[in-house]
Protein backbone atom coordinates (compact mmCIF):
# COMPACT_ATOMS: atom_id res chain seq x y z
CA UNK A 1 0.00 0.00 0.00
CA UNK A 2 2.38 2.30 1.03
CA UNK A 3 4.84 1.01 -2.15
CA UNK A 4 1.94 1.98 -4.64
CA UNK A 5 1.46 5.28 -2.94
CA UNK A 6 4.86 6.22 -3.07
CA UNK A 7 5.16 5.00 -6.64
CA UNK A 8 2.24 6.83 -7.74
CA UNK A 9 4.12 10.40 -6.01
CA UNK A 10 7.19 9.47 -8.21
CA UNK A 11 5.37 9.26 -11.49
CA UNK A 12 4.14 12.66 -10.69
CA UNK A 13 7.18 14.05 -9.46
CA UNK A 14 8.23 12.57 -13.39
CA UNK A 15 5.31 14.40 -15.27
CA UNK A 16 6.48 17.53 -13.41
CA UNK A 17 10.11 17.34 -14.60
CA UNK A 18 8.78 16.65 -17.92
CA UNK A 19 6.59 19.57 -18.02
CA UNK A 20 9.66 21.71 -16.43
CA UNK A 21 11.65 20.53 -19.33
CA UNK A 22 9.52 20.87 -22.35
CA UNK A 23 7.53 23.33 -20.73
CA UNK A 24 7.22 26.36 -23.69
CA UNK A 25 6.56 29.72 -20.94
CA UNK A 26 8.41 30.12 -18.32
CA UNK A 27 5.11 29.91 -16.35
CA UNK A 28 5.11 26.45 -17.16
CA UNK A 29 8.44 25.79 -15.95
CA UNK A 30 7.23 27.34 -12.55
CA UNK A 31 4.30 25.88 -11.95
CA UNK A 32 6.00 22.72 -12.85
CA UNK A 33 9.21 22.91 -10.60
CA UNK A 34 6.18 24.33 -7.29
CA UNK A 35 4.12 21.36 -7.93
CA UNK A 36 7.74 18.76 -8.04
CA UNK A 37 8.38 20.67 -4.36
CA UNK A 38 5.04 19.65 -3.57
CA UNK A 39 5.72 16.02 -4.70
CA UNK A 40 8.81 16.07 -2.89
CA UNK A 41 6.65 17.10 0.59
CA UNK A 42 4.62 13.95 0.08
CA UNK A 43 7.74 11.89 -0.90
CA UNK A 44 9.65 12.88 2.48
CA UNK A 45 5.99 12.19 4.42
CA UNK A 46 5.75 8.70 2.95
CA UNK A 47 9.22 7.25 2.38
CA UNK A 48 9.78 8.79 5.95
CA UNK A 49 7.42 6.31 7.36
CA UNK A 50 8.39 3.98 5.38
CA UNK A 51 11.76 4.07 6.53
CA UNK A 52 10.86 4.86 9.76
CA UNK A 53 13.07 7.89 10.25
CA UNK A 54 12.50 9.69 13.47
CA UNK A 55 11.35 13.02 12.93
CA UNK A 56 10.59 13.16 8.80
CA UNK A 57 7.33 14.78 9.47
CA UNK A 58 9.17 18.02 10.56
CA UNK A 59 11.55 17.98 7.65
CA UNK A 60 8.51 17.93 5.29
CA UNK A 61 6.62 20.67 6.86
CA UNK A 62 10.27 22.76 6.35
CA UNK A 63 10.67 21.65 2.64
CA UNK A 64 7.07 22.76 2.36
CA UNK A 65 7.71 25.63 3.39
CA UNK A 66 10.77 26.61 1.84
CA UNK A 67 9.13 25.51 -1.47
CA UNK A 68 6.73 27.77 -0.94
CA UNK A 69 8.64 30.83 -0.01
CA UNK A 70 11.03 30.21 -2.76
CA UNK A 71 8.47 30.38 -5.54
CA UNK A 72 7.28 33.35 -4.45
CA UNK A 73 10.61 35.01 -4.52
CA UNK A 74 11.57 33.14 -7.54
CA UNK A 75 8.41 34.98 -9.14
CA UNK A 76 9.18 38.33 -7.27
CA UNK A 77 12.50 38.43 -8.89
CA UNK A 78 11.42 38.41 -12.25
CA UNK A 79 8.31 40.93 -11.71
CA UNK A 80 11.19 43.48 -10.17
CA UNK A 81 13.62 42.95 -13.36
CA UNK A 82 10.97 43.18 -15.92
CA UNK A 83 9.85 46.36 -14.57
CA UNK A 84 12.84 47.79 -14.06
CA UNK A 85 13.97 47.03 -17.56
CA UNK A 86 10.70 48.19 -18.93
CA UNK A 87 11.33 51.32 -16.92
CA UNK A 88 15.39 51.63 -18.48
CA UNK A 89 14.20 50.82 -22.18
CA UNK A 90 11.38 53.21 -21.89
CA UNK A 91 14.29 56.34 -20.83
CA UNK A 92 16.79 54.93 -23.44
CA UNK A 93 14.50 55.07 -25.92
CA UNK A 94 12.60 58.94 -24.92
CA UNK B 1 28.24 7.63 -3.41
CA UNK B 2 25.45 8.70 -6.19
CA UNK B 3 24.72 12.12 -4.47
CA UNK B 4 28.07 12.42 -4.12
CA UNK B 5 28.86 12.80 -7.80
CA UNK B 6 25.31 14.78 -7.90
CA UNK B 7 27.47 17.29 -5.85
CA UNK B 8 30.24 17.76 -8.02
CA UNK B 9 28.56 18.05 -11.50
CA UNK B 10 26.11 20.96 -9.54
CA UNK B 11 29.15 22.51 -8.41
CA UNK B 12 30.76 21.84 -11.94
CA UNK B 13 27.52 23.48 -13.88
CA UNK B 14 27.70 26.27 -11.47
CA UNK B 15 31.41 27.02 -12.15
CA UNK B 16 30.92 27.00 -15.98
CA UNK B 17 27.53 28.87 -16.06
CA UNK B 18 26.92 32.74 -16.95
CA UNK B 19 23.17 32.89 -15.92
CA UNK B 20 23.62 34.01 -12.83
CA UNK B 21 19.82 33.19 -11.67
CA UNK B 22 20.45 29.45 -13.21
CA UNK B 23 23.76 29.43 -10.59
CA UNK B 24 21.50 30.62 -7.76
CA UNK B 25 18.96 28.01 -8.77
CA UNK B 26 21.66 25.44 -8.39
CA UNK B 27 23.06 26.38 -5.24
CA UNK B 28 19.25 25.48 -4.07
CA UNK B 29 19.40 22.22 -5.23
CA UNK B 30 23.03 21.59 -4.17
CA UNK B 31 21.83 22.38 -0.39
CA UNK B 32 18.88 20.38 -0.75
CA UNK B 33 21.53 17.34 -1.95
CA UNK B 34 23.13 18.47 0.97
CA UNK B 35 20.51 18.22 3.43
CA UNK B 36 19.41 14.76 1.78
CA UNK B 37 23.18 12.97 2.52
CA UNK B 38 23.16 14.22 6.08
CA UNK B 39 19.82 12.72 6.07
CA UNK B 40 21.05 9.48 4.84
CA UNK B 41 23.60 9.67 7.43
CA UNK B 42 20.95 10.22 10.43
CA UNK B 43 22.40 13.58 11.55
CA UNK B 44 18.67 15.02 11.04
CA UNK B 45 19.69 17.91 13.06
CA UNK B 46 22.48 19.03 9.94
CA UNK B 47 19.89 18.11 7.41
CA UNK B 48 17.38 20.57 9.06
CA UNK B 49 19.31 23.08 9.22
CA UNK B 50 21.13 22.82 5.45
CA UNK B 51 17.48 22.71 4.34
CA UNK B 52 16.64 25.87 6.00
CA UNK B 53 19.11 27.68 5.80
CA UNK B 54 21.09 26.71 2.69
CA UNK B 55 17.86 25.89 0.22
CA UNK B 56 15.62 28.68 1.94
CA UNK B 57 16.50 31.83 2.98
CA UNK B 58 20.30 31.52 1.16
CA UNK B 59 18.26 31.51 -2.23
CA UNK B 60 15.87 34.64 -1.19
CA UNK B 61 18.88 36.59 0.01
CA UNK B 62 21.06 35.82 -3.56
CA UNK B 63 18.34 36.37 -5.27
CA UNK B 64 17.55 39.77 -3.59
CA UNK B 65 21.00 40.62 -4.25
CA UNK B 66 21.23 39.32 -7.71
CA UNK B 67 18.56 41.93 -8.51
CA UNK B 68 20.91 44.50 -7.35
CA UNK B 69 23.31 43.77 -10.14
CA UNK B 70 23.57 42.41 -13.85
CA UNK B 71 22.00 38.75 -14.24
CA UNK B 72 25.04 37.99 -16.44
CA UNK B 73 28.01 37.39 -15.52
CA UNK B 74 30.90 38.77 -17.35
CA UNK B 75 33.77 37.01 -18.93
CA UNK B 76 36.72 37.26 -16.88
CA UNK B 77 39.39 39.49 -18.58
CA UNK B 78 42.57 37.89 -16.81
CA UNK B 79 43.67 34.26 -17.48
CA UNK B 80 42.68 31.75 -14.72
CA UNK B 81 45.79 29.96 -14.84
CA UNK B 82 47.49 31.77 -11.73
CA UNK B 83 44.40 30.95 -9.66
CA UNK B 84 43.90 27.44 -10.80
CA UNK B 85 46.78 26.57 -9.69
CA UNK B 86 46.82 28.38 -6.75
CA UNK B 87 43.10 26.36 -5.80
CA UNK B 88 45.14 23.12 -7.85
CA UNK B 89 47.85 23.19 -4.68
CA UNK B 90 45.26 23.78 -1.99
CA UNK B 91 43.38 21.08 -3.10
CA UNK B 92 46.14 18.27 -3.39
CA UNK B 93 47.36 19.56 -0.21
CA UNK B 94 44.02 18.56 1.25
CA UNK B 95 43.57 15.92 -0.49
CA UNK B 96 47.19 14.41 0.92
CA UNK B 97 45.86 15.53 4.74
CA UNK B 98 42.68 13.64 3.98
CA UNK B 99 44.78 10.65 3.23
CA UNK B 100 45.94 10.40 6.97
CA UNK B 101 42.03 10.90 8.16
CA UNK B 102 40.08 7.39 9.63
CA UNK B 103 37.53 5.87 7.09
CA UNK B 104 34.11 7.13 7.71
CA UNK B 105 32.37 4.77 10.03
CA UNK B 106 35.66 3.21 11.25
CA UNK B 107 35.10 2.12 14.76
CA UNK B 108 38.65 2.47 15.85
CA UNK B 109 38.51 6.68 14.51
CA UNK B 110 39.59 8.81 17.48
CA UNK B 111 36.23 10.46 17.04
CA UNK B 112 34.23 7.23 18.15
CA UNK B 113 36.24 6.03 21.12
CA UNK B 114 37.99 9.85 22.84
CA UNK B 115 34.79 12.00 23.35
CA UNK B 116 31.54 10.26 22.05
CA UNK B 117 31.69 7.60 24.18
CA UNK B 118 31.49 9.71 27.07
CA UNK B 119 28.72 11.95 26.03
CA UNK B 120 26.61 9.03 24.99
CA UNK B 121 27.18 7.21 28.40
CA UNK B 122 26.86 10.50 30.70
CA UNK B 123 24.44 13.05 28.31
CA UNK B 124 21.38 11.31 29.24
CA UNK B 125 22.22 11.71 33.18
CA UNK B 126 24.21 14.76 33.18
CA UNK B 127 22.25 17.18 30.85
CA UNK B 128 18.57 14.54 30.72
CA UNK B 129 17.90 15.25 27.28
CA UNK B 130 16.07 13.06 24.48
CA UNK B 131 18.43 14.69 22.03
CA UNK B 132 21.89 14.79 22.44
CA UNK B 133 22.72 16.58 19.70
CA UNK B 134 21.03 19.22 21.46
CA UNK B 135 22.78 18.47 24.97
CA UNK B 136 25.95 17.92 23.06
CA UNK B 137 25.63 21.58 21.46
CA UNK B 138 24.29 23.51 23.33
CA UNK B 139 25.28 22.38 26.97
CA UNK B 140 29.31 20.43 26.17
CA UNK B 141 29.97 22.61 23.05
CA UNK B 142 28.34 26.04 24.91
CA UNK B 143 31.85 27.53 23.96
CA UNK B 144 31.56 26.70 20.32
CA UNK B 145 27.99 27.64 20.02
CA UNK B 146 28.73 31.28 21.95
CA UNK B 147 30.95 31.54 19.38
CA UNK B 148 29.06 30.94 16.58
CA UNK B 149 26.23 33.14 17.88
CA UNK B 150 28.81 36.18 18.00
CA UNK B 151 30.03 35.53 14.58
CA UNK B 152 26.56 35.61 13.06
CA UNK B 153 25.92 38.67 15.12
CA UNK B 154 29.19 40.09 13.63
CA UNK B 155 28.44 39.49 10.69
CA UNK B 156 24.70 41.16 10.55
CA UNK B 157 26.83 43.79 12.10
CA UNK B 158 29.03 44.09 9.13
CA UNK B 159 26.06 43.98 6.73
CA UNK B 160 24.48 47.25 8.20
CA UNK B 161 27.76 49.03 8.27
CA UNK B 162 28.54 48.50 4.65
CA UNK B 163 25.15 48.35 3.39
CA UNK B 164 22.51 49.86 5.91
CA UNK B 165 18.93 49.98 5.94
CA UNK B 166 17.63 52.40 3.71
CA UNK B 167 14.74 54.52 5.36
CA UNK B 168 12.01 56.50 3.25
CA UNK B 169 9.16 55.38 1.29
CA UNK B 170 9.15 51.52 0.46
CA UNK B 171 5.75 51.23 -1.39
CA UNK B 172 6.70 50.85 -4.89
CA UNK B 173 3.89 52.01 -7.07
CA UNK B 174 3.36 50.63 -10.16
CA UNK B 175 5.44 47.84 -9.41
CA UNK B 176 2.63 45.55 -7.39
CA UNK B 177 1.48 42.91 -10.27
CA UNK B 178 1.84 39.92 -7.53
CA UNK B 179 1.21 41.80 -4.84
CA UNK B 180 -2.37 42.53 -5.82
CA UNK B 181 -3.06 38.66 -6.47
CA UNK B 182 -6.02 37.89 -4.06
CA UNK B 183 -5.01 34.32 -3.81
CA UNK B 184 -1.76 35.09 -2.89
CA UNK B 185 -2.28 37.28 -0.43
CA UNK B 186 -4.98 35.49 1.12
CA UNK B 187 -2.63 32.24 1.13
CA UNK B 188 0.19 34.15 2.69
CA UNK B 189 -2.20 35.60 5.75
CA UNK B 190 -3.24 32.12 6.68
CA UNK B 191 0.49 30.81 5.95
CA UNK B 192 2.36 33.62 7.67
CA UNK B 193 0.97 32.68 11.20
CA UNK B 194 1.49 29.08 10.86
CA UNK B 195 4.88 29.35 9.58
CA UNK B 196 5.98 31.86 12.85
CA UNK B 197 3.92 28.83 15.35
CA UNK B 198 6.55 26.34 13.42
CA UNK B 199 9.18 28.35 14.38
CA UNK B 200 8.89 28.53 17.74
CA UNK B 201 7.92 24.79 17.93
CA UNK B 202 11.44 23.89 16.18
CA UNK B 203 13.17 26.72 19.13
CA UNK B 204 11.21 24.65 21.45
CA UNK B 205 11.03 21.27 20.97
CA UNK B 206 14.90 20.98 20.39
CA UNK B 207 15.37 19.68 23.32
CA UNK B 208 13.28 16.53 21.94
CA UNK B 209 13.67 15.70 18.68
CA UNK B 210 15.47 17.67 15.37
CA UNK B 211 15.35 21.67 15.57
CA UNK B 212 16.97 24.38 18.14
CA UNK B 213 17.71 27.92 17.92
CA UNK B 214 19.65 28.18 14.80
CA UNK B 215 16.81 26.50 12.45
CA UNK B 216 14.29 28.22 14.63
CA UNK B 217 15.54 32.23 13.76
CA UNK B 218 15.80 30.99 10.75
CA UNK B 219 12.57 29.72 10.17
CA UNK B 220 11.02 32.50 11.48
CA UNK B 221 13.03 35.28 9.69
CA UNK B 222 11.50 33.46 6.51
CA UNK B 223 7.91 34.00 8.13
CA UNK B 224 8.79 38.11 8.08
CA UNK B 225 10.60 37.52 4.48
CA UNK B 226 7.58 35.91 3.12
CA UNK B 227 5.14 38.32 3.90
CA UNK B 228 7.62 41.45 2.70
CA UNK B 229 7.65 39.54 -0.36
CA UNK B 230 3.68 39.49 -0.84
CA UNK B 231 2.82 42.81 0.98
CA UNK B 232 5.77 44.70 -0.27
CA UNK B 233 8.60 46.75 2.02
CA UNK B 234 5.98 49.58 3.62
CA UNK B 235 4.25 47.08 5.27
CA UNK B 236 6.77 44.51 6.41
CA UNK B 237 8.72 47.12 7.84
CA UNK B 238 5.22 48.54 9.91
CA UNK B 239 5.27 45.14 11.55
CA UNK B 240 9.27 44.82 12.13
CA UNK B 241 11.13 48.17 12.37
CA UNK B 242 14.49 48.10 11.40
CA UNK B 243 16.21 49.83 14.14
CA UNK B 244 14.37 47.25 16.63
CA UNK B 245 16.88 44.48 14.56
CA UNK B 246 20.00 45.58 15.91
CA UNK B 247 19.35 45.39 19.07
CA UNK B 248 17.56 42.19 19.15
CA UNK B 249 20.50 40.82 17.62
CA UNK B 250 22.40 42.33 20.39
CA UNK B 251 19.55 41.18 22.78
CA UNK B 252 20.28 37.58 21.43
CA UNK B 253 23.94 37.57 22.60
CA UNK B 254 23.79 39.27 25.76
CA UNK B 255 20.72 36.65 27.10
CA UNK B 256 23.35 33.55 26.12
CA UNK B 257 26.76 35.79 27.46
CA UNK B 258 24.38 36.84 30.53
CA UNK B 259 23.53 32.82 31.27
CA UNK B 260 27.33 32.70 31.46
CA UNK B 261 28.34 35.74 33.33
CA UNK B 262 25.66 34.53 35.76
CA UNK B 263 27.07 30.80 36.15
CA UNK B 264 30.29 32.74 36.88
CA UNK B 265 28.76 34.69 39.64
CA UNK B 266 27.42 32.09 41.08
CA UNK B 267 30.83 30.34 41.66
CA UNK B 268 30.70 27.69 39.02
CA UNK B 269 32.49 27.82 35.31
CA UNK B 270 31.30 29.92 32.89
CA UNK B 271 28.43 28.60 31.09
CA UNK B 272 28.22 25.91 33.65
CA UNK B 273 24.36 25.67 33.76
CA UNK B 274 24.11 23.88 36.54
CA UNK B 275 24.36 26.76 38.83
CA UNK B 276 20.84 28.03 37.64
CA UNK B 277 19.13 25.82 39.59
CA UNK B 278 19.31 23.85 42.89
CA UNK B 279 18.70 20.15 40.71
CA UNK B 280 21.85 20.72 38.34
CA UNK B 281 19.83 18.73 35.95
CA UNK B 282 16.80 21.28 35.87
CA UNK B 283 19.74 23.93 35.44
CA UNK B 284 20.55 22.33 32.88
CA UNK B 285 17.46 22.36 31.07
CA UNK B 286 16.88 26.00 32.05
CA UNK B 287 20.45 26.79 30.62
CA UNK B 288 20.02 25.16 27.35
CA UNK B 289 16.39 26.62 27.28
CA UNK B 290 17.68 30.47 27.47
CA UNK B 291 20.81 29.61 25.44
CA UNK B 292 18.76 28.03 22.24
CA UNK B 293 16.33 30.97 22.74
CA UNK B 294 19.12 33.61 22.52
CA UNK B 295 20.83 31.86 19.45
CA UNK B 296 17.62 32.00 18.02
CA UNK B 297 16.89 35.67 18.52
CA UNK B 298 20.13 36.95 17.16
CA UNK B 299 19.83 34.84 14.10
CA UNK B 300 16.50 35.49 13.10
CA UNK B 301 17.16 39.20 13.98
CA UNK B 302 20.62 38.98 11.14
CA UNK B 303 18.70 37.35 8.83
CA UNK B 304 15.87 39.83 8.32
CA UNK B 305 18.77 42.27 8.72
CA UNK B 306 20.43 40.90 5.77
CA UNK B 307 17.71 41.02 3.97
CA UNK B 308 16.00 44.22 4.67
CA UNK B 309 19.68 45.54 3.65
CA UNK B 310 19.27 43.95 0.28
CA UNK B 311 16.29 44.47 -0.73
CA UNK B 312 15.73 48.11 0.27
CA UNK B 313 18.85 49.16 -2.13
CA UNK B 314 18.92 50.36 -5.32
CA UNK B 315 15.13 50.86 -6.10
CA UNK B 316 13.54 53.67 -8.59
CA UNK B 317 10.80 54.65 -6.00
Amino acid sequence: MLLAAIVAVMVTMLLALVRAFLGPTAYDRMLAASSFGTKTVLLIALGGHAMSWHSYLDVALLYAMVNFVATVAVMRFFEYRAAREATEGGESAS
Amino acid sequence: MTLLGFLVLIAVAAIRLRDLFAVVMLFGVYSLLTAALFMNLDAVDVAFTEAAVGAGVSTVLMLSGLHLTSRWEQRPKRSPLLPLLVVGVTGAVLVHAMLDAPFVGDPQAPVQTHVTPYYIANAPVEVGMPNMVTAVLASYRGYDTFGETVVIFTAGLAVMLLLGIQQGTHNRPGLNAIGDQLVLRSVVKLLVPAILLYALYVQFHGDFGAGGGFQAGVIFATGFVLYDLAFGEGDARTVVPPGWLHRLAALGVLIYGGVGVYALLAGKPFLDYSALSADPVAGQHLGVLLVELGVGITVFAVILTIFYAFSGRGRRA
